[in-house]
C-alpha cells in the first residue's frame, strides 16, 4: 500500500460518515480558529501600544521631578512635587549636551476656557516651539507656538480640534481671543486630530507658552522635561548627562527620575506578550478537547468497523498497515480541521482589523505554527489508542462479528 | 414513563459504552474546569481589589481640583489656577455630616535622620488622617490637632522609612530633616504594604501647611471627607458641591465617592472575568460538539432499538426524552467532575502561588452545573430529534 | 375487529410509484388465526406494519376494535400499539444491553406502570414461558428459541388483542421453531388474534385462515 492509497482509503472512510466527520472538523477548526483570533487580538493590542509609544517621539528621554528608592519611576513619583522645583533654567542647562537635539519643558494643568458665553474645562499644556517636533504632532490649520525666549509669557495658544468644535462651533477660531482662567490668549493654530497618544488627548488640549502656563497655574516648577536625543545610541549618555546636570544644579541632591519610553514600552510589551501567550494557551485547551473527541470517534469507528478490519487482515494487511490506516485517517481529519480553522482564524482577524482599524490584529507566526502543529499532534496522539486497538484485532474473531 | 425508569434506561445506555461515555464527559469536564478556574481567579481578584479599597472605610468622599477630563483623571491634580485650599478643608469640616476632613499634599523629598538619607514620598496632611483612612499608628501618636495654619514641625514615619533610617531603635522624639527642614518624630505608622501600586510604608507624614510651604504650593491635591454612617451618600455629595461652589463661584473640582471607584473597578474586572470565561468556554463549545457527535453515532447505532420502542408503543416524545436524557446525564456528570477538578486546581494554584487570589462563589458552582446541563440539552436536541423522527418501519429494518 | 377498507399503500421509488398494497379489503375477527403467505415483495410485511399502525395507508380506512385508526394522532397511535398490538420479529429485536426481564418490561415502562406491578406481571410472563431462570440473562446469553420466547413475552405483556408475527421462525432451527409456534398457538387458543407472515408452507397450513398475496393484492383467502 503506497501513501496515496492510504490517504485515499482514509478519505473514503471519513466520507462514509459525513455527519460525524463534519462535526469533528467543526470542533478542530473552532479550536484552531479561536487560538488564531485571540492571539491576533493580543498581537494587535501589543502593536497598538507600541505605536502609541513610538508616537510619543523617537529617542525620547523624559525627566520628571521626584525619585523613589524602592519603586523607581512608580506611581509614588507620578505627582512630581519636590521641595526644590525643576525649573526652566534646569531645562535650559540640559541643552548643553551635544547629543541633545531638541528640548521641550512641559507644564500640565486644568483650567476653564471660555469664549463669548461658551465654557469648558480643558487640559492646559505649557511648552515651547519644539514640542510639536518632539511629539511628532501635526497642525490642522495655523501654526504652532513660535520660536521665542522660554521665559517670555506670550498671549498666544494652539487648540485641539474638539475644543475648537465645542467652543467656537461654526465660527472661525483662528485669530480669536479665548479666555483661559484669568488671562486672554489669541488662537494661532489648531492641532490635527491624529495626535492621540497615551495619557493625553490632544483634541481636548490647549497649548500655550511655558512661561504663560507657569504664571497661569501659579507654579515655578515644571511637570516634565522632554529631551530628544540625536541618535538612539547616544540616549544613555543624555540620560547620564541629565542626571548629573540636575544633581549639580540641585546642590548634589538627586531628586529627579530620568526614563526613556523604551523602558516603559518594554514593560508593556512584556505584559501584553505574556497576556497573548496566556489567552492563546487558554484557547488551546479546546484543542485538547477536540483531541479527546477524535479519540472517542476513532474508537467507535474501530469497533464499528471490526468486520472490515478483520477482512483487510484476512486479505493480508499487516498490523503496521492497519495502524497506519487509522492514524492516517485521524491526521487527515485534524489536518483538514486545522486548515479550515486556519482560514476562519485568518478571516476572523481580518474582520477585527476591518471593524477596528486601529488594531493591527495579525495572528503572530508562532501562534499559526503552534496551532497547526498542536492540532496535528493531538490528532496523532489521540488516535494512537484506537489505532493500536484496531491493529491488535484478532482477524478470526473480527470476521465472526457479522 | 416514570422518572426512575427513564433514568434507568438512560444510564444503562451510558454504561454500555463506558469508555465512550467517559471520553464524552471528559470533554465537558475539561471545558467546565477551565471556565471555573478562570472565573475563580477573576472573582478572587475582584474580592482582593474590593478589600484593598474598602480597608479605608466606605463612607469616604474624595475631592480633587479641576473637573474630570476624558482620561478619567483630572489634570487639575498637577496644577490649576483655582486650587483647593486649607480654608476649603476647614469649611468642609464644619458641614454637619462630616465626621472628619483630611486635606492632602503629596510630594517627594529627601529625608535625613540618624545619619542616613532616603528619598521618599511625603504626605502633608491633618490630624484626622488615621481615623479617616483606618490607618493606625504602631507607636507614639499621629500629628496633633494644631492650628492648621501654623502647625508645629512634627512628623510621623511610615514603617519602611523607620526601618531604613532607624533600624530597630526607637525613633520617637528624634529629630530628622525633611526637604531640608527640621522635624521631630512623634509616631510611627503600622505597616500597610503596597496598595494598588502605592507603597504606603515608604512615606513620611507632616502637617499640611508645612507640606504646602515645603513644596511651594498653595493648592491641595485632595481633600477627603469621612461622613457619619447612615447618611445618604447623595446628600453628602450634594452638600459638598453646594459649599465648594459657593466658595469658588463655580464647579472647578471633582468629587469621587468610594462607591463610584468600586463600581468602576468592579465593572472593569467583571468585563475581564467575563472575557476570560468566554475564552475558556470555547473548550466547552468543543465539548458540546463532542456530545453531538457521540449522540449522533449512538442514534445511528441504535436505529433498530428505536424502531422496536416505537413498535412497542413508545411515543415520539418518549424517544426524544430518552436521547435528550442521555446527553444531559453525560454533560451533567461531566460538569460535576469538571467543577470538582476546577475548584481543586484553583485551590492548588492558590496554594502554590499565594499572591494569586482564588475564590469560587457558590453561585458560580451552581451556574457552571446549570450551564453543563443546558449544554447537554442543546447538544442533545439535534440527535434526539433525529432519533424521534425515524420512520419506525425503516428503523426496524436496520441491522 | 380488524377491518381494512379499500386500503392502498404506494411508495415512491425513484421516479416510479410502487403499489405495495393495492385495494385491500379485509376483515379479521377476534381470536382468529390468520397466516399471510406470498413471494418476497408481495406486500405481506407492509400489510403487517399497517395493521400494527407502524405504517400508514396512502388511502382507505382501517378500523381496529371499532376505532378509526386513520384519524388517530401520534399519541393515540402509540397508545394503541402499546395496548392492543404485540409484535414478534424474525430477528427478535431484543435490546442487547437489557436483561430478558427488562426487555419484557419495556412496554409496561412505556405505559407508565408502577414497578411493583411490573415485577409481578413480568414474573408471571416468565413463568408461563418457562424462562424464570433466564430472567437476568442478556440476549447474547440466550439461545435463539429462548430469545424469541422472550420477544413473545414482551409482545403479550400488555395483553394486546392482536399479535403480529413476521417470519417468527425464520432465524430458528426446526426444534426451536416448533416450540415458538406452539407458544404462539397456545396464546391464540386463549383468545388473542394471531396473524403470522411466513414463507413456510407447512406453517401457513396450520392456520385456520390463510391469505395469499401477490403484487400487493390478496389473491386468495382460504378458510379451512
Amino acid at each position: 500500500m503506497i501513501g496515496y492509497d492510504i490517504i485515499n482509503y482514509g478519505w473514503k472512510s471519513l466520507r462514509g460518515y459525513p455527519a460525524r466527520t463534519l462535526l469533528m472538523l467543526l470542533a478542530m477548526s473552532i479550536s484552531v480558529a479561536s487560538v488564531l483570533v485571540l492571539t491576533a487580538l493580543g498581537e494587535g493590542a501589543r502593536r497598538y501600544v507600541k505605536d502609541e509609544f513610538t508616537s510619543l517621539g523617537t529617542n525620547l528621554v523624559i525627566v520628571l521631578p521626584g525619585r523613589n528608592e524602592t519603586t523607581g519611576a512608580g506611581l509614588n513619583t507620578m505627582m512630581g512635587v519636590t521641595p526644590r522645583d525643576l525649573t526652566l533654567d534646569d531645562a535650559r542647562a540640559l541643552t548643553r549636551h551635544r547629543s541633545v537635539k531638541r528640548i521641550a519643558p512641559l507644564n500640565v494643568g486644568a483650567v476653564e476656557a471660555s469664549w463669548q458665553n461658551r465654557k469648558r474645562e480643558i487640559t492646559l499644556l505649557g511648552s515651547t516651539h519644539d514640542l510639536i517636533k518632539i511629539r511628532q504632532w501635526k497642525m490642522d490649520r495655523g501654526r504652532f507656538l513660535p520660536q521665542m525666549d522660554w521665559d517670555r509669557a506670550s498671549p498666544v495658544c494652539v487648540i485641539g480640534k474638539k475644543i475648537r468644535q465645542e467652543i467656537f462651533g461654526p465660527h472661525e477660531a483662528l485669530g480669536q481671543w479665548i479666555r483661559l482662567g484669568q488671562h486672554r490668549f489669541r488662537v494661532i493654530g489648531i492641532m490635527a486630530s491624529e495626535g492621540r497618544s497615551i495619557g493625553m488627548d490632544v483634541e481636548e488640549t490647549v497649548i500655550i507658552p511655558v512661561a504663560s502656563a507657569q504664571s497661569l497655574l501659579n507654579t515655578p516648577s515644571l511637570f516634565r522635561i522632554l529631551i530628544e536625543s540625536k541618535t538612539r545610541a547616544s540616549m544613555q549618555s543624555v540620560i547620564d548627562f541629565a542626571v548629573a546636570t540636575i544633581r549639580e544644579r540641585h546642590h548634589g541632591e538627586e531628586d529627579v527620575t530620568v526614563i526613556t519610553q523604551d523602558a516603559v514600552l518594554q514593560t508593556f510589551d512584556r505584559i501584553l506578550t505574556t497576556l497573548t501567550y496566556a489567552v492563546g494557551g487558554i484557547a488551546a485547551i479546546s484543542l485538547g478537547v477536540a483531541g479527546i473527541l477524535i479519540m472517542n470517534v476513532m474508537l467507535v469507528a474501530v469497533s464499528q468497523r471490526t468486520a472490515e478490519i478483520g477482512l483487510i487482515k484476512a486479505l493480508g494487511a499487516s498490523r503496521r498497515q492497519i495502524l497506519r490506516l487509522i492514524l492516517t485517517e485521524a491526521v487527515l481529519l485534524s489536518c483538514i480541521g486545522a486548515l479550515i480553522g486556519f482560514s476562519i482564524g485568518i478571516a476572523g482577524s481580518w474582520g477585527i482589523r476591518a471593524a477596528l482599524p486601529d488594531l493591527q490584529a495579525y495572528p503572530p507566526t508562532w501562534a499559526m505554527l503552534a496551532s497547526f502543529l498542536v492540532a496535528l499532534l493531538t490528532g496523532l496522539l489521540f488516535s494512537l489508542l484506537p489505532a493500536r486497538k484496531a491493529a491488535r484485532l484478532d482477524p478470526v474473531l473480527a470476521l465472526q462479528r457479522h | 414513563m416514570l422518572t426512575r425508569d427513564f433514568l434507568h434506561l438512560t444510564s444503562s445506555a451510558i454504561l454500555t459504552h463506558k469508555l465512550r461515555s467517559f471520553l464524552t464527559m471528559l470533554g465537558i469536564s475539561v471545558g467546565i474546569a477551565a471556565v471555573v478556574i478562570l472565573t475563580s481567579i477573576g472573582e478572587g481578584l475582584h474580592k482582593f481589589i474590593v478589600a484593598e479599597f474598602t480597608q479605608f472605610g466606605t463612607t469616604l468622599v474624595a475631592i480633587n481640583p479641576g473637573k474630570t477630563s476624558t482620561m478619567g483623571m483630572s489634570m487639575g491634580v498637577f496644577g490649576t489656577e483655582r486650587p483647593l485650599t486649607i480654608e476649603d478643608a476647614e469649611a468642609l469640616s464644619r458641614l454637619s455630616f462630616a465626621k472628619s476632613v483630611v486635606g492632602f499634599i503629596q510630594g517627594n523629598a529627601e529625608v535625613e535622620g540618624n545619619d542616613r538619607t532616603r528619598r521618599t514620598t511625603v504626605y502633608g496632611t491633618g490630624h484626622d488622617f488615621p481615623t479617616a483612612f483606618s490607618m493606625p499608628v504602631s507607636s507614639g501618636q499621629f500629628l496633633p490637632d494644631d492650628d492648621p495654619r501654623a502647625p508645629r514641625a512634627l512628623a510621623v514615619l511610615g514603617s519602611k522609612v523607620r526601618d531604613e533610617l532607624f533600624g530597630n531603635s526607637n525613633p520617637i522624639g528624634k529629630r530628622i530633616r525633611i526637604g531640608g527642614d527640621r522635624y521631630r518624630i512623634v509616631g510611627v505608622m503600622e505597616s500597610k504594604g503596597q496598595v494598588l501600586g502605592f507603597d504606603l510604608d515608604d512615606t513620611v507624614y507632616i502637617p499640611l501647611a508645612r507640606g504646602l510651604e515645603m513644596f511651594n504650593r498653595d493648592g491641595l491635591v485632595e481633600i477627603d471627607v469621612l461622613y457619619h454612617e447612615g447618611i445618604d451618600e447623595k446628600k453628602v455629595v450634594a452638600g459638598i458641591k453646594r459649599l465648594l461652589k459657593s466658595r469658588h463661584g463655580r464647579e472647578d473640582f471633582t468629587i469621587t465617592t468610594q462607591q463610584q471607584m468600586l463600581d468602576v473597578m468592579g465593572s472593569i474586572l467583571d468585563i475581564i472575568t467575563f472575557a476570560v470565561a468566554a475564552i475558556g468556554a470555547i473548550s466547552l463549545l468543543v465539548g458540546a460538539i463532542g456530545i453531538i457527535t457521540i449522540m449522533t453515532i449512538s442514534v445511528a447505532e441504535r436505529t433498530s432499538e428505536i424502531g422496536l420502542i416505537r413498535a412497542l408503543g413508545g411515543r415520539y416524545s418518549q424517544i426524544l426524552l430518552l436521547f435528550l436524557g442521555e446527553a444531559v446525564v453525560l454533560s451533567a456528570i461531566g460538569g460535576v467532575v469538571g467543577l470538582a477538578a476546577g475548584i481543586g486546581i484553583g485551590q492548588l494554584l492558590s496554594l502554590m502561588i499565594p499572591a494569586l487570589p482564588v475564590h469560587t462563589p457558590w453561585t458560580y458552582v451552581v451556574l457552571a452545573e446549570v450551564t453543563a446541563v443546558l449544554i447537554g440539552l442543546a447538544a442533545g436536541v439535534f440527535p434526539a430529534m433525529r432519533a424521534a423522527r425515524l420512520d419506525p418501519v425503516e428503523a426496524l429494518r436496520a441491522e | 375487529m380488524i377491518r381494512l377498507e379499500e386500503i392502498h399503500r404506494d411508495f415512491q421509488v425513484g421516479d416510479q410509484v410502487v403499489h405495495a398494497l393495492d385495494d385491500i379489503n379485509l376483515e379479521i375477527g377476534q381470536g382468529d388465526y390468520v397466516s399471510v403467505m406470498g413471494p418476497s415483495g408481495s406486500g405481506k410485511s407492509t400489510l403487517l406494519n399497517l395493521i400494527g399502525i407502524l405504517d400508514h395507508a396512502s388511502s382507505g380506512r382501517y378500523f381496529l376494535n371499532q376505532q378509526n385508526v386513520t384519524d388517530m394522532d401520534e399519541l393515540e397511535e402509540s397508545r394503541a400499539r402499546n395496548q392492543h398490538i404485540g409484535f414478534v420479529f424474525q430477528s427478535f429485536h431484543l435490546v442487547p444491553r437489557l436483561t430478558a426481564a427488562e426487555n419484557i418490561e419495556l412496554p409496561l415502562i412505556l405505559a407508565g406502570i408502577h414497578a411493583d406491578q411490573r415485577r409481578r406481571l413480568v414474573g408471571e410472563a416468565l413463568e408461563t414461558l418457562s424462562l424464570t431462570d433466564r430472567a437476568e440473562h442478556t440476549p447474547d446469553q440466550l439461545s435463539g428459541g429462548q430469545r424469541q420466547r422472550v420477544a413473545i413475552a414482551r409482545a403479550t405483556i400488555t395483553e394486546p388483542t392482536v399479535l403480529l408475527a413476521d417470519e417468527p421462525t425464520g432465524n430458528l432451527d426446526q426444534h426451536s421453531g416448533a416450540e415458538v409456534i406452539q407458544t404462539l398457538e397456545a396464546l391464540n387458543e386463549k383468545g388473542i388474534t394471531l396473524i403470522i407472515v411466513t414463507h413456510d408452507l407447512k406453517l401457513g397450513n396450520r392456520s385456520l385462515r390463510s391469505l395469499e398475496m401477490v403484487d400487493g393484492r390478496i389473491v386468495s383467502d382460504h378458510t379451512q
